[in-house]
């Protein structure tokens, strides 16, 4: 019998924190050019009086007057880490992922492939109902191209731009728009954890069957925060669209937000390859589950055998 | 043999004159057919209506030695030329706006030209050097405006200020006449010696 103890519990929570926190530890410390006293103060600031112009305290000059006038105040806040981030991001962003995909080729190598001995495919189970696939499909292709559109802007060393990154520049903001309902709807379908709270017939039709282990409810609220930071970010700088007269009074806040941008992207997009992985290349059979709906039960048994509780549980 | 000593062109806004007539911004946009929305230079106010503590300033580009805008750009598309002016290449710009984000004075500025409004192409300030197209021809002029530094012309700003509060040409040029602006009181225009 296995040992359950509280390590073994959590140990991908634990991990994960770790990870984040060594990351984090390196970035804050040795990398970032940030003011972290004002990147703190200013949300408060903002969200206390409604205003977006960053200036913290009165002026005590005409010279202070008419820096943050003319050119808004604190330059040296944010602006410097934006101008690194974005060559860093330009430059050594792939390395991350290419050391994901590292880790990912060593566990394929050393663990394999989970496939289920199914003698029976004729006896399938219906998991996902059409608006489930509807939601994880639609989801899938908006954020493959919101990937596609959003490296277009990173990586446009690589492009060169012009004409044909430019228009994937633009359709960035709309898909971004587009992605709205679809990351609330996902939210809401793929909320497991609301079945603690809500057992009710509409739940059962919502939300998905099955319940999460303890590294696919990381990347669920991984999802959930970063798919919100990424959409409010990036709807309130197009919204905040550049205006010749209004610059010292916004351009904090875009930076702000552009900050939190460029981290809620390379978080969401870590943890979504890390999904990928573990869905679509270390299982066998969820791809023609997600198309068709239907898994054959042995496979269900086999591999996922909370996802056929809840569905016979339901019956 | 020596080095060539080339201009290292820069604006500079002389605050104790700008009357904030706006005829800077007026005269920039109609000699370039810069479109509505659009401002490549702006006139700041602070203190407004107050007596002697009204102080005004003409901005556009900056034109920096070491520009941020061309440190962010991911597509590379600002160039500096030899005599320090910013130039940027409209054929390549993706009109993301990073310039945006790393400018300290909100020059680059972006039509709302596409469907829901996207940000088009990035325009500023060209210190009236046109761009990479050939010089003087139409597409450079629909680009980028008028490259009167071709021409052996004064950007048409600084040409146009009334009081003579902008100021553009050779930095050492450029800061000599603030220089003597400043310590010959009594003798032609006279301001402060210190800005704001």
């Amino acid at each position: 019998m296995q040992s359950s103890t509280f390590f073994t519990r959590n140990k991908a929570y634990i991990f994960t924190l770790l990870g984040l926190g060594l990351v984090g530890f390196v970035f804050v410390g040795f990398m970032m050019i940030m003011d972290w006293e004002y990147f703190l103060k200013y949300p408060l600031h903002v969200i206390l009086t409604g205003d977006t112009s960053g200036v913290l305290s009165e002026p005590t000059s005409n010279y202070q007057a008419m820096v943050n006038a003319a050119f808004g105040p604190s330059y040296n806040s944010i602006a410097p880490e934006i101008i690194r981030a974005s060559n860093e991001r330009q430059e050594f962003i792939w390395w991350v992922f290419v050391a994901e995909i590292a880790i990912f080729c060593f566990m394929y190598a050393k663990y394999g492939r989970k496939v289920a001995i199914v003698t029976n495919p004729s006896d399938e189970v219906q998991v996902f109902s059409i608006f489930h696939r509807a939601v994880i499909w639609l989801n899938i292709i908006v954020i493959s191209a919101l990937i596609i559109t959003g490296f277009n802007i990173t990586w446009g060393m690589r492009s060169g731009g012009g004409d044909i990154a430019f228009f994937l520049r633009s359709s960035h903001e709309m898909l971004g728009l587009v992605w709205l309902p679809l990351w609330f709807a996902m939210t809401l379908v793929a909320f497991k954890d609301a079945k603690i709270l809500f057992n009710n017939s509409l739940s059962k039709k919502l939300i998905l069957k099955g319940s999460y282990s303890p590294m696919g409810r990381i990347i669920f609220i991984v999802f959930v925060i970063m798919g919100a930071s990424l959409l409010f970010s990036g709807i309130t700088i197009w919204y905040l669209h550049p205006d010749a007269y209004t610059h010292s009074e916004f351009i904090q806040l875009k930076r702000y937000l552009l900050y939190v941008h460029f981290g809620a992207s390379v978080l969401i997009m870590f943890f979504l390859m890390d999904f990928v992985y573990s869905v679509m290349v270390a299982v066998k059979g969820n791809l023609k589950g997600l198309i068709t709906g239907k898994y054959p039960r042995e496979h269900l048994e086999q591999l996922a055998p909370d996802v056929l509780k809840d569905i016979e549980e339901k019956r | 043999m020596s080095k060539p000593e080339y201009a290292r062109m820069k604006f500079y806004c002389d605050e104790d004159l700008c009357i904030d007539c706006n005829g800077c911004v007026v005269a920039c946009k109609e000699a370039h057919e810069v479109p509505v929305g659009i401002n490549r230079r702006k006139v700041v106010t602070i203190n407004e209506g107050i007596v002697g503590k009204e102080i005004s300033l003409s901005m556009a580009c900056m034109h920096c030695t070491d520009a941020p805008c061309q440190q962010v750009c991911p597509v590379d598309c600002f160039y500096i030329r030899v005599d320090g002016i910013v130039l940027h290449d409209k054929d390549k710009c993706i009109g993301c706006g990073y310039c945006l984000f790393a400018c300290p004075f909100g020059a680059p500025q972006f039509p709302q030209d596409g469907a829901f409004g996207i940000k088009g192409k990035m325009d500023k300030c060209t210190m009236c050097a046109g761009g990479p197209e050939e010089t003087n021809s139409p597409a450079e002029f629909n680009k980028y405006g008028q490259n009167r530094i071709a021409e052996g012309k004064v950007p048409m700003c600084a040409s146009m200020c009334s009081t003579k509060a902008l100021l553009v040409g050779d930095s050492t040029e450029v800061a000599a006449i603030k220089t003597y602006r400043s310590v010959a009181h009594g003798k032609g225009i006279s301001t402060q010696s210190y800005g704001w």
